[in-house]
């Protein structure tokens, strides 16, 4: 089933005379329950397809369907609600809120919603193990490390099941080791929790995790991978730099 | 210097709204000040100028000694001008008439100084001599002859083409034997001695007024012409003495320059009130701009740290920030003088309501000019200190930090135990109350900045319990997004104590006049609704002869009339000096028929008392003499009366206002017998029941208006009147009140907008985690209610301390013992204000973070 969906997605920016083709024609899906990594040059527009996926930003051309809603063509406020309780997203940058302790910063989109926190202690107990925090529940940002506070951010996305979790680079200010837990939770949450998750990276390693990687290319989608289950993770990380220097020395 | 020019303007051009904002608080403290100060001295000025133009060049005058219906025999005049050292005596006989021509005032004229009849004023005088003493600008025709019974007279242009008088006219004056006629063969300008009786003024030579007015042989006052060799203020005492012993006691000899010192002594209590409010404004502004500066520090941190990196010294960094604040305090400043020479133009206005003198517009005083620039640029550097040393702390380090985090200061931590000494030590201080003799109030006013910044010492230790226990209200305010909004304020802890402090403060100003107000004006409306009681107020340009009093009462519809009596008199304890003040004569048994006194709390019996000023020798005592001389009901005090000094048993102590509440209530009978006085300034009339008190006013005008030139008012509209004279002259101090909580809104929008700018990409992130923009934008509001619920509640605490602490200055210091009034609404309309001001302040930035971009914002860094 098909879960969210891309049709010949199309996204220009204006700068002055200068027009900056981003996206030029993404046809794009993601079956429920899938882990796909979106991978790309720098500046291939990887981060502008994630945004239109997730409803941040509306396209030039083309629709994204997600749970069969057309985004655009909402309004903000639906969107905003749509992003709310049907979208959960893990940036770069941590942004956790400084005030709020992990556990708060984990029921932020519930709390936003004006439900009551109690009725997710169940779920959020579990989150809290599966990121390994259960003892760092009521500490501050300031009082975690970066890996802490993006484990945190993901079970902040996580929370209230999201039909599709959009990640970006979600490992890109971590070391190697901090990184390689971050993706084991992020295989876990698509295996244990069935959480469909777009995740866009530069890391082979960590696209290495996915089901499917995508490779984009000048605003287009340019090649797929899709991985069988018994392919162990060297297998699928020599394939994607395979890849990966192919579509470098195309260049 | 280009260094200075690079980063100065720069800083500036990058926040210009925030340099506005903070400059502007600077503004409106200088243009308060400015405008006060300009308006003061003008009235003081006209106030003096009125004393100095009627004594002339004069340097002593010669009054009599005891006031009310005596004069000066004229032999008295020759007498003094044998004095050595006198070079002139200059008679004057005063009488206060009206042009035969002239109708009756339709109301009775009210200033702060009283009811007023109106009428004119004529001045026998000597023509020459007259001329040396006073300045008079004939503008048409000519000065009065040089014979001393020329039936002619000189009157003030103005006066003469408001009643169509012209030049070789007969005109009519009316005297107590009917209508005299004398020819008008001058007009004087409206200045110098012009100024008289606000222009109904004229002179007419010395006999004619005294043949008029049947006075023969009597002066009112002579003024005296001193040799130019006497300068110093020893030899003019050792020659007021000389004049004094050839005189003997029937005469007082005077400076005129004393004589206005009580109308001085008023006004200056009024302009110590509003230049404390104008100080607090500018206080208010210190915080803003210390605020700015502080957030600046926090905002360039990684700029001022990459300085230190490439060289720069601290000094140099800090020496950076002060130049910044000069700059803002500078311009903020000439703005504040460019506002307050605009709005002095609409204080001189009232103030010349308030006073029904016209003011002259005044080239603007230097030394007010200067002030206020010094005061601006000071405070404003003040504001700047702080912050700019900090700055020059940031240590190299922080620039290689991603963000500049705000430090918890060593204030934020420890700064209430200063905080707590500050707030003790003021409210001791005020209880103290040293400065009593202090005219204008000025280590006052200090001690109780000190105070203000005592609180907002104190106020960060309390804001998270705070923040923690109003969080159901403010979910229930602001929905669950607020919440995350009033977390904020301990974020930037000191931000937002700052913010609190400007808004407490503010709302205490408002709650401190509104409770001084409500407390004066509960105790003077009362008064008021006695001293103009009854309902039918009968005044007179001329004096009233108390068989006015039975022809009144011979009216249908009349039940009584009470004639009252104004009278100068000196008098004494058996321990103190010579005072002057103002004896009210009242007939006890028709003035309590018609209206009542005022008893002080704690009275004995009423009845009593009246019982015993009626039996004569007796006297009551105002509220404010009794306590600045320790007087109460017993004791004994001494007026000075036509056969010497006179004791009077004090029977009770009364609220009385008039003349700066130094008073002494008499009967009538002492009145006659003690200084042979028997005319009224006025009546009081009460009708009898039933009966339509302005059918009874008609009445009254018919029979005896036209005879008597009688200025009838119902005392109802009289006394609206009076009570909305009052409301304007406390008005100036509720709007500077409104000016510190506008300056105070402008520290939140600053506040806000900084906390804005500083989480755009939280508010970025929680945008795209789901939050709409509506609840982005009641985050921030939450987050102004929050700083405007503790700015309200803590400033009604410190309101109603200040106003108690004020209340009891001001019975030390003026003898005016007020009960406290402060009524619930006004105290729920303080806190509904902090709140709108906060929520006002807010909308701006609220729907800028609303309004911000989702992407730009997470990718922002
Ligand atoms: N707001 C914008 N205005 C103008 N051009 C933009 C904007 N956002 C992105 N672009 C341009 O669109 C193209 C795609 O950008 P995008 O951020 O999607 O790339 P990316 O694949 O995520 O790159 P990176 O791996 O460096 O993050 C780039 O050429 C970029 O310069
Ligand atoms: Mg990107």
């Amino acid at each position: 089933m098909k879960i969210l969906e891309a049709q010949n997605l199309h996204k220009t920016y204006e700068l002055g005379k200068v027009t900056v083709r981003a996206l030029a024609g993404v046809n794009f899906s993601v079956s429920a329950g899938e882990f796909v990594a979106i991978m790309g040059p720098s500046g291939s527009g990887k981060s502008t397809l994630l945004h239109l996926l997730g409803g941040l930003d509306q396209p030039s051309g083309g629709v994204v369907i997600l749970s069969g809603q057309q985004l655009s063509g909402l309004s903000d406020k639906q969107v905003t609600l749509m992003r709310r309780r049907n979208i959960g997203f893990v940036f770069q940058f941590f942004n956790l809120l400084p005030t709020l302790t992990a556990e708060e910063n984990i029921l932020l989109p519930v709390i936003i919603d004006g439900q009551d926190p109690r009725k997710y202690e169940g779920f959020l107990v579990r989150l809290l193990d599966l990121i390994g925090l259960t003892d760092r529940r009521h500490h501050r940002p300031d009082q975690l490390s970066g890996g802490e506070q993006q484990r945190v951010a993901l079970a902040r996305a996580l929370i209230n099941q999201p039909a599709i979790l959009l990640a970006d680079e979600p490992t890109g200010n971590l070391d190697s080791k901090t990184s390689k837990a971050m993706m084991e939770l992020l295989r876990r949450s698509c295996t244990e929790l069935g959480q469909t998750i777009v995740m866009v990276t530069h890391d082979p390693r960590a696209a290495a995790y996915a089901d499917r990687v995508v490779f984009i290319k000048d605003g287009q989608i340019n090649q797929e991978i899709q991985f069988s289950s018994e392919d162990d993770l060297p297998k699928r990380y020599r394939q994607i730099v395979e890849i990966m220097e192919h579509l470098e020395l195309s260049e | 210097m280009r260094l200075i020019r690079l980063l100065l303007l720069r800083s500036f051009r990058l926040r210009p709204a925030r340099v506005l904002l903070s400059m502007f608080g600077i503004t409106l403290g200088v243009a308060g000040m400015l405008s006060i100060s300009v308006t003061n001295q003008s009235a003081l000025d006209a106030v003096q100028r009125l004393l100095v133009n009627t004594s002339g060049s004069a340097r002593l005058s010669i009054i009599p000694a005891v006031s009310g219906g005596e004069s000066l025999p004229e032999q008295m005049v020759s007498a003094v001008s044998r004095v050595a050292g006198v070079q002139q005596a200059v008679p004057v006989l005063k009488v206060t008439t009206s042009l035969a021509s002239q109708s009756a005032p339709e109301q009775v004229g009210l200033s702060f100084f009283g009811a007023n009849a109106g009428g004119m004023i004529i001045h026998g005088v000597d023509a020459a001599a007259e001329l040396r003493a006073r300045e008079y600008r004939v503008t048409s025709g000519r000065f009065l002859s040089s014979s001393p019974e020329a039936n002619e007279i000189v009157l003030v242009e103005n006066f003469a083409e408001d009643n169509d008088l012209k030049v070789g006219q007969r005109i009519g004056i009316l005297t107590p034997y009917g209508v005299e006629r004398v020819l008008l063969v001058g007009l004087i300008a409206k200045e110098g001695a012009g100024l008289t009786n606000n222009g109904a003024f004229g002179v007419a030579p010395l006999r004619t007024v005294q043949r008029m007015f049947d006075r023969a042989g009597e002066v009112d006052q002579i003024d005296v012409l001193v040799e130019e060799s006497y300068t110093s203020t020893a030899q003019l005492n050792l020659l007021a003495r000389n004049v004094q012993q050839r005189l003997g006691t029937r005469a007082s000899v005077v400076s005129p320059a004393s004589q206005g010192r009580r109308t001085t002594e008023m006004l200056n209590n009024y302009q110590i009130g509003l230049n404390f409010l104008s100080g607090v404004a500018l206080f208010v502004g210190a915080y803003l701009i210390y605020n700015a500066f502080a957030m600046t520090v926090v905002e360039r941190t990684r700029e001022f740290g990459m300085l230190r990196t490439v060289g720069m010294t601290k000094a140099q960094i800090t020496a950076q920030m002060l130049l910044e604040a000069l700059v803002l305090g500078l311009a903020g400043s000439f703005l504040g003088l460019a506002l307050g020479i605009l709005l002095s133009r609409g204080l001189s206005q009232l103030m010349s309501g308030l006073l029904n003198i016209d003011l002259v517009r005044m080239p603007i005083p230097v030394s007010a000019v200067l002030t206020s620039l010094v005061l601006g640029i000071g405070v404003t550097l003040l504001g700047a200190m702080l912050p700019a040393r900090q700055a020059g702390n940031v240590s190299p380090i922080e620039a290689l930090r991603i963000r500049g985090k705000s430090r918890e200061g060593w204030l934020l931590v420890n700064g209430w135990k200063p905080g707590v000494v500050l707030l003790a030590s003021s409210v001791a201080i005020l209880l103290w109350n040293p400065f009593a003799y202090d005219p204008m109030f000025r280590l006052g006013s200090l001690t109780v900045f000190l105070l203000f910044l005592g609180v907002t010492l104190i106020l960060p230790a309390g804001i998270t319990p705070w923040e923690r226990m109003m969080q159901p209200v403010v979910k229930l305010l602001y929905g669950s997004s607020g919440t995350l909004g009033s977390r904020n304020i301990e974020r930037s802890r000191l931000r937002s104590t700052i913010t609190v402090g400007a808004l407490l403060v503010g709302v205490a100003m408002i709650l401190v006049v509104r409770g001084m107000t409500e407390s004066f004006v509960s105790d003077l409306r009362l008064w008021m609704e006695a001293y103009l009681g009854g309902d039918i107020y009968v005044n007179s340009a001329v004096p009233l002869r108390s068989t006015v009093g039975s022809q009144l009462r011979a009216i249908p519809g009349v039940a009584m009339a009470a004639p009252v009596r104004y009278l100068p008199v000196q008098w004494k304890t058996a321990s103190s000096d010579v005072q002057e003040t103002t004896l009210m004569a009242v007939d006890p048994v028709s003035y309590t028929q018609v209206t009542g006194f005022v008893f002080s709390e704690g009275q004995t019996n009423p009845a009593e008392a009246v019982q015993r000023l009626a039996q004569g020798d007796a006297v009551f005592l105002s509220s404010v003499l009794s306590e600045k001389y320790g007087l109460k009901p017993g004791d004994t005090i001494y007026m000075r009366t036509r056969s010497g000094w006179h004791p009077f048993s004090i029977a009770a102590v009364v609220v009385d206002f008039y003349n700066n509440g130094q008073m002494i209530t008499g009967s009538w009978a002492d009145m006659r017998r003690y200084f042979r006085v028997n005319d009224a300034n006025t009546f009081l009339v009460r009708v009898q029941p039933g009966e339509d008190a302005a059918e009874v006013e008609k009445r009254i005008d018919r029979q005896l208006g036209k005879r008597y030139r009688l200025i009838l008012e119902l005392n109802d509209s009289l006394r609206k009147r009076a009570f909305s004279l009052l409301d304007q002259a406390f008005i100036m101090f509720d709007v500077l009140a409104v000016i510190s909580i506008v300056v105070a809104s402008l520290g939140v929008v600053n506040t806000l907008t900084m906390s804005v700018i500083e989480r755009r990409r939280e508010i970025g992130m929680l945008r795209a985690i789901g939050l709409t923009r509506n609840q982005v934008a009641r985050m921030v509001l939450a987050e102004a209610g929050i700083m405007g619920l503790l700015g309200g509640v803590f400033g009604i605490v410190l309101g109603i301390l200040l106003t108690r602490l004020f209340l009891f200055g001001m019975a030390a210091m003026s003898g005016y013992k007020l009960a406290f009034v402060m009524a619930p609404e006004g105290l729920i309309f303080s806190l509904v204000i902090a709140l709108v001001v906060s929520q006002l302040a807010a909308l701006l930035p609220a729907l800028q973070a609303a309004r911000t971009p989702i992407l730009e914002a997470i990718q922002f860094e």
